[in-house]
C-alpha cells in the first residue's frame, strides 16, 4: 500500500468547545489507484487530507490519535524537516481556488521553477525550461510564451492546469486534489478531469479525490470512501456503490441527485441537518436523519462491517440497505 | 391557451469601460447581456443556463430591476417595467421578488428573522396592517419548514439550507407572481439541495408561481424547469422545452455543455464521448462577429463569421413537428443525442471529428 | 469601473480547504427538518451580543475599560479624589518633592502636582471625546454618503481627502493656531476636526462600499426599499464597526495631539490646566525636579494607551476574523 491511513482523529478547539472534526478515519490508496472521498461540508474529509499532507492549521487543530502510513513510514512521528521533504517531492496537492493558490507577483514559470531549484538544485535557466516541458505536459498552448506570463493573465481552466503541473513537477507518488474542479464550468471541467486522469495513469501515482459531486466519482474513481461526521460509514468499489448502496446515507445522496436524462418526480430529500461536530449524536452519527434507523442505532456506534472482501460500511443494518 | 406573464424582448445590458480620474471617457463596453428575448408563462419554470460570464445573472437582476438595462424592454402583463420609476415602479416589484444564491450574504446579520421576513410589510404598508405583520411572518417561516418560534433569532444562528429557506420567505412575503431564482441552492450541500428543490416545487403549486430559474447545474435545471434557455455570451443560443433541449438539443453548444456533465454512473464511463470544445470563451468586450459561438464549434464555416444566425426553429426542421423543432441560434443545426440515458450502450452519442475532440482549451 | 464578471463561480458549499471545513457554522444553528419539531437550543443573539460577550471575558477591555471610567469620572468631578484647587499656588513651595497631603509634590510655580494633574485629566477627556465625535460624525456622514452615491461628489471628496492627508499635522497645528487667541479647547477642537474628518471618511467610504455590495442591500432595493431605508437599516449598521474602531484608537491620539499642540505652545494656554502645558513647563527642569514631568507624561501616556488598547479589543470583538 501507499498510502494508509489508520483509526485518524482530528480535532479543533474553538470559542464554543471542541469540534471533532475527524473521529477515527481508516482508508488506503495504491500506487495507481483513484480513491474518492465523498461528503459534504463539515464530513471532514478536507481535514483527513490536510493532515495528510501536515498542512492542518495546530493550533486550533489538533490530531488526536491514529497512524499515517506513508511507503510503510508513519508520518505522525516524522519531525518537521524529514516531513517538509515528503511534501511536494513525494505528495502534492491541487487545491479548489488555483487563483488564490497561486502567487499573484511572481510569473508562473517563476513558480514552477522554482519547484526545481528548491527541491533539485537547478539552475534557473534549466528549471525555466522545465517548467516549459510542465506546461506543455498538461497542454497548456504557446507554453513557451506564456511561461513569462502571471497567474491572472491565465483563465480558471487554464490556472488548474498550472496547479496540475505544479503539483506533478517532482513526480510525487501521491496526489492529493481537494475539489479541483468544483470552481470550474462544466466543459473545462471534463478536460480537466480528463487531464489528470491521464497523468495519473502515465506516473501511476495514488490519488485521493476528495469532492462532494457524485458525478465527478463515477467519472474517475476506483474506489469511494463516503464520509458522514467525521467517519467513513462505507467504502467499496465504485460500480458495486452506484448499483446498490449499503449504508442509508450513500443511498441517500444517490437518491437526491437530480437526473439529467429524464425529468424526475419529487426528490427524495434527506432530513434534517448534517450534526453539530461538538455534539456528535450518541450511537451511529447519522441516526437523527436515518429513515432505517432503530434504538440499536442510537445506542451503539456501528462497527466497519464487512460487506464483502473489499466493502465495508458502518451500517448495523447494511443488509436490509443493501437489498433496498 | 397558455398566458404570458413576462416578455423579454431584445435586452441588451453593456458596462461602459472608461479611463480617466474625474472626467471619465468610454473606452469600450462589457457586454454582459446581448440581444435576449424568451417569454415566461404562468404558472411555468422558465430555467436559464449557462458557464460563468454568459450573462444569466445579469438577465436576473434586470428582471427585478436592481440594473438598468442598455437597451430593450422587460413586459411584465404588458407593461414595460423598464421605463417605469416611483410608485408605478414599486408596485410591480411587489410582483416579482428574487431569491439570491448565497445564503450568507443576501440576509441583513443585524437584523432578527422577523424583521428580515416582515421588512416587505413595512416598505409596502398597504399589503399587511401593523397588527397582522407578526402573524404574517410566523405563517411564512411555517411555510417553508421552519418553527415560528425563531422569528426573533439571528441570521447568523441558522445553517446555509435554513438561511435559503428564510430568503425564500422574505420573496413570499408579498405574494409575488413571478420569482426569480438565481442560483438558488448551488451554495448547499447535495442533501439540502434537494430540501431546497422541493420546497420550491411545492411553493409553486401553493402560492400558483412563476419561476424563472437561473443555474450552472444542467441536472437540477432540468429537473425544476419546464422550458430551458441556454445561453453563452450574453445571448440564448437554444430555448424550448426540457425533453426537446435535453434529448435532442440542436446547437452545438448545448450538445457540448451537456455532453460534458458528469452522470453519477460509473457504467457510462466506458461507453461515453464527451465534446471537448476548443478554446476558451472570448472576452464579452470583444465578441466574435457573426455567430458568436464559432471561435470554438467544430462546424464552424465562412458563413457563421459573416452572418448571425436568429434564435428560430432551423429550417431544416421547420416542417417537422417533431421534438427538434424548437428555437436554435445555429446556421448548421442537427439534432444530437448526448444525454446517457438508462437505457444500454447501444445510444452512442455521434462523436465529433477526431482533430477537434483533441482540441484543448 | 466595469463590472464585468458576475459572481457565479461555481463553488459549492463544500469544504474550501482550511480548518473552516468544519462544520462550525453548524454548530449553533438551530434544526427543523420537514416533520420534526424544532430544538429548543440557543436564545437569540445578536452580533452585537456576541460582540459584548466577547469584551466580557477580554482582561485588556476589562483593564483598558476600567482606566477609562475612571478618568471619566475624575474629569466629570475631580473634587472627588483632589480636594485642592489646581491654581492656587504658592511660588515659596516651587519644585518642592513629595510631601504629606501633597503625594506629587509642587511644580515650578508652587502649585501641587497632585491636583493638577488630576484636573488635567478634564481638558484631555473633553478635547478627545469632542474632537472624535466631530470627526466620527462629519466623517462618516461625508465618506457615507460619497461610497453610497458613488459617482461624480465621490471623485471630489476623494481628491479633497488627499490635500487634507498632505498637510502634515503639528505643522499644521502651529500655522493654525498661532493666529487663534481664544483661552477656550474649542480653537484646538476644531483644528483637530478640520484635520481629523479625512481619516474616518476613508474609512466610512471604504466600509460603506463594502456594505452595499451585499446581497441583502440588493434584496432591499428589489423589495423597493427607498435609499435612506437601503443606508440606514442595511448599509450603515453593517459598515459602522470599522469607524468606531478607528474612532476610539483616534481619541488616543487626539489627546496626545493636544499636548503636543499645547506642548509648542499653539494649543491651550493657561490658565487652562492641561497636560500638555505641565509637561512643557516641567521640560526645562527635567534634572532638578523630574517628579514635575512624570506624573503629567505618566498620566497622559497611561490615557492614550487605554484608549489605544480599548480600541484594539473592540476590534478583536467586532472582527473575530482578523484575530
Amino acid at each position: 500500500m501507499l498510502l494508509e491511513v489508520r483509526d485518524l482523529h482530528v480535532e479543533f478547539r474553538t470559542r464554543d468547545g471542541v469540534a471533532k472534526a475527524v473521529n477515527g478515519v481508516d482508508y488506503a490508496v495504491d500506487a495507481g489507484e483513484t480513491l474518492a472521498v465523498l461528503g459534504e461540508s463539515g464530513s471532514g474529509k478536507s481535514v483527513t487530507a490536510q493532515a495528510i499532507m501536515g498542512i492542518l492549521d495546530m493550533p486550533p487543530g489538533r490530531i488526536a490519535g491514529g497512524e499515517i502510513l506513508f511507503q510503510g513510514k508513519d508520518l505522525l512521528k516524522l519531525k518537521e524537516e524529514e516531513r517538509r521533504k515528503v511534501r511536494g517531492a513525494e505528495m502534492a496537492m491541487i487545491f479548489q481556488d488555483a487563483l488564490s493558490s497561486l502567487n499573484p507577483v511572481l510569473s508562473v514559470g517563476d513558480q514552477l521553477g522554482e519547484m526545481f531549484v528548491v527541491h533539485r538544485g537547478m539552475s534557473k535557466k534549466d528549471a525555466r525550461a522545465k517548467a516549459v516541458e510542465l506546461m506543455d505536459h498538461v497542454r497548456i498552448p504557446a507554453a513557451k510564451e506564456r511561461v513569462k506570463q502571471y497567474p491572472h493573465q491565465f483563465s480558471g481552466g487554464m490556472r488548474q492546469r498550472i496547479m496540475i503541473a505544479m503539483a506533478l513537477a517532482l513526480e510525487p507518488a501521491l496526489i492529493i486534489a481537494d475539489e479541483p474542479t468544483t470552481a470550474l464550468d462544466v466543459t473545462v471541467q471534463a478536460q480537466v478531469m480528463d487531464l489528470l486522469a491521464e497523468l495519473q495513469r502515465e506516473y501511476n501515482m495514488g490519488l485521493i479525490l476528495i469532492t462532494h459531486d457524485l458525478g465527478v466519482v463515477a467519472d474517475v474513481a476506483d474506489r469511494i470512501a463516503v464520509m458522514y461526521a467525521g467517519r467513513i460509514v462505507e467504502q467499496a468499489p465504485v460500480h458495486d456503490i452506484y448499483k446498490a448502496p449499503a449504508h442509508p446515507y450513500t443511498r441517500g445522496l444517490l437518491d437526491s441527485i437530480p437526473r439529467l436524462d429524464q425529468k424526475g418526480q419529487e426528490l427524495y430529500a434527506i432530513k434534517g441537518l448534517p450534526p453539530n461536530l461538538m455534539a456528535i449524536p450518541p450511537g451511529c452519527a447519522f441516526n437523527p436523519r436515518c429513515p432505517m434507523a432503530q434504538e440499536l442505532c442510537r445506542t451503539d456506534e456501528p462497527p466497519l462491517y464487512e460487506v464483502s472482501q473489499d466493502r465495508t460500511s458502518a451500517c448495523h443494518f447494511w443488509r436490509e440497505c443493501l437489498n433496498g | 391557451m397558455v398566458e404570458s406573464i413576462i416578455e423579454v424582448t431584445g435586452l441588451v445590458k453593456h458596462y461602459p469601460l472608461t479611463q480617466g480620474i474625474l472626467f471619465k471617457k468610454q473606452v469600450g463596453a462589457v457586454k454582459a447581456v446581448d440581444g435576449v428575448d424568451f417569454t415566461l408563462n404562468k404558472g411555468e419554470t422558465l430555467g436559464i443556463v449557462g458557464e460563468s460570464g454568459c450573462g444569466k445573472s445579469t438577465v436576473a437582476k434586470m428582471l427585478v430591476n436592481l440594473e438598468q438595462p442598455t437597451a430593450g424592454s422587460i413586459k411584465y402583463k404588458g407593461e414595460d417595467i423598464t421605463q417605469l420609476s416611483g410608485k408605478a415602479l414599486k408596485s410591480v416589484r411587489r410582483n416579482i421578488q428574487m431569491v439570491f444564491q448565497d445564503p450568507y450574504t443576501s440576509l441583513n446579520p443585524r437584523m432578527t428573522v422577523g424583521d428580515i421576513i416582515g421588512e416587505p410589510y413595512d416598505i409596502h404598508p398597504e399589503v399587511a396592517p401593523k397588527g397582522d405583520r407578526r402573524r404574517k411572518v410566523q405563517d411564512l417561516l411555517d411555510v417553508v419548514g421552519l418553527n415560528p418560534e425563531y422569528i426573533n433569532r439571528y441570521p447568523h444562528q441558522f445553517s446555509g439550507g435554513q438561511r435559503q429557506r428564510i430568503g425564500i420567505a422574505r420573496g413570499l412575503a408579498l405574494r409575488p407572481e413571478v420569482i426569480v431564482a438565481d442560483e438558488p441552492v448551488s451554495a448547499l450541500d447535495v442533501s439540502v439541495q434537494a430540501q431546497v428543490i422541493n420546497l420550491m416545487d411545492r411553493l409553486q403549486n401553493e402560492f400558483d408561481l412563476s419561476y424563472v430559474f437561473i443555474a450552472h447545474d444542467l441536472s437540477i435545471v432540468r429537473h425544476i424547469s419546464d422550458r430551458v434557455g441556454v445561453m453563452y455570451l450574453g445571448r440564448i443560443v437554444e430555448i424550448g422545452r426540457d425533453a426537446e433541449i435535453y434529448d435532442h438539443p440542436t446547437h452545438p453548444y448545448t450538445q457540448a455543455l451537456l455532453s460534458a456533465v458528469p452522470v453519477p454512473d460509473p457504467e457510462a464511463r466506458e461507453h461515453r464521448e464527451r465534446i471537448i470544445l476548443a478554446g476558451d470563451v472570448p472576452s464579452p468586450t470583444n465578441i466574435p462577429s457573426g455567430c458568436r459561438f464559432r471561435t470554438r464549434c467544430w462546424k464552424a464555416q465562412e458563413r457563421c463569421a459573416l452572418e448571425v444566425p436568429a434564435l428560430a426553429v432551423p429550417s431544416e426542421f421547420r416542417l417537422t413537428s417533431g421534438p427538434a423543432a424548437h428555437d436554435s441560434a445555429c446556421h448548421f443545426a442537427e439534432e444530437m443525442q448526448v444525454v446517457p440515458s438508462e437505457g444500454p450502450a447501444g445510444e452512442l452519442p455521434r462523436t465529433p471529428p477526431d482533430d477537434l475532440a483533441n482540441g484543448r482549451e | 469601473m466595469p463590472e464585468p464578471q458576475e459572481p457565479e463561480g461555481a463553488i459549492a458549499g463544500t469544504g474550501m480547504g482550511g480548518a473552516m471545513d468544519l462544520a462550525v457554522s453548524e454548530a449553533t444553528t438551530l434544526e427543523k427538518g420537514p416533520g420534526q419539531a424544532g430544538g429548543p437550543q440557543g436564545k437569540p443573539r445578536s452580533l452585537w451580543s456576541d460582540a459584548w460577550r466577547d469584551l466580557r471575558r477580554n482582561p485588556v477591555f476589562i483593564i483598558s475599560g476600567l482606566v477609562i471610567l475612571f478618568l471619566v469620572v475624575i474629569s466629570l468631578w475631580p473634587s472627588l479624589i483632589a480636594s485642592g484647587n489646581p491654581l492656587k499656588c504658592d511660588l515659596a513651595k516651587a519644585q518642592e518633592g513629595s510631601q504629606p497631603g501633597h503625594p506629587f509634590g509642587f511644580d515650578g510655580q508652587g502649585c501641587d502636582v497632585y491636583t493638577r494633574t488630576v484636573y488635567g485629566a478634564r481638558t484631555s477627556v473633553t478635547v478627545g471625546v469632542c474632537a472624535t465625535l466631530g470627526v466620527a460624525i462629519l466623517g462618516s456622514v461625508l465618506g457615507g454618503l460619497a461610497g453610497f452615491f458613488g459617482g461624480f461628489w465621490d471623485s471630489i471628496l476623494s481628491r479633497i481627502t488627499d490635500v487634507f492627508f498632505a498637510i502634515p499635522v503639528v505643522l499644521g497645528g502651529l500655522v493654525l493656531l498661532s493666529v487663534v487667541t481664544s483661552n477656550t479647547v474649542w480653537p484646538v477642537i476644531g483644528f483637530m476636526v478640520l484635520l481629523g474628518w479625512p481619516q474616518i471618511s476613508r474609512i466610512a467610504r471604504g466600509s460603506v462600499i463594502t456594505a452595499k455590495q451585499n446581497d441583502y442591500v440588493h434584496a432591499a432595493k428589489a423589495l423597493g426599499a427607498s435609499n435612506s431605508r437601503q443606508l440606514l437599516r442595511h448599509i450603515a449598521p453593517n459598515a459602522v464597526a470599522p469607524v468606531i474602531v478607528v474612532a476610539t484608537i483616534a481619541l488616543g491620539t487626539y489627546i496626545a495631539l493636544e499636548a503636543t499642540l499645547s506642548y509648542l505652545g499653539v494649543g491651550l494656554k493657561p490658565p487652562t490646566v492641561s497636560w500638555g502645558i505641565d509637561i512643557s513647563a516641567a521640560s526645562a527642569y527635567i534634572r532638578q525636579a523630574p517628579h514635575m514631568l512624570l506624573w503629567p507624561a505618566g498620566a497622559l501616556a497611561l490615557t492614550v494607551l487605554a484608549f489605544i488598547m480599548l480600541g484594539d479589543a473592540v476590534r478583536d470583538a467586532l472582527d473575530p476574523k482578523l484575530r
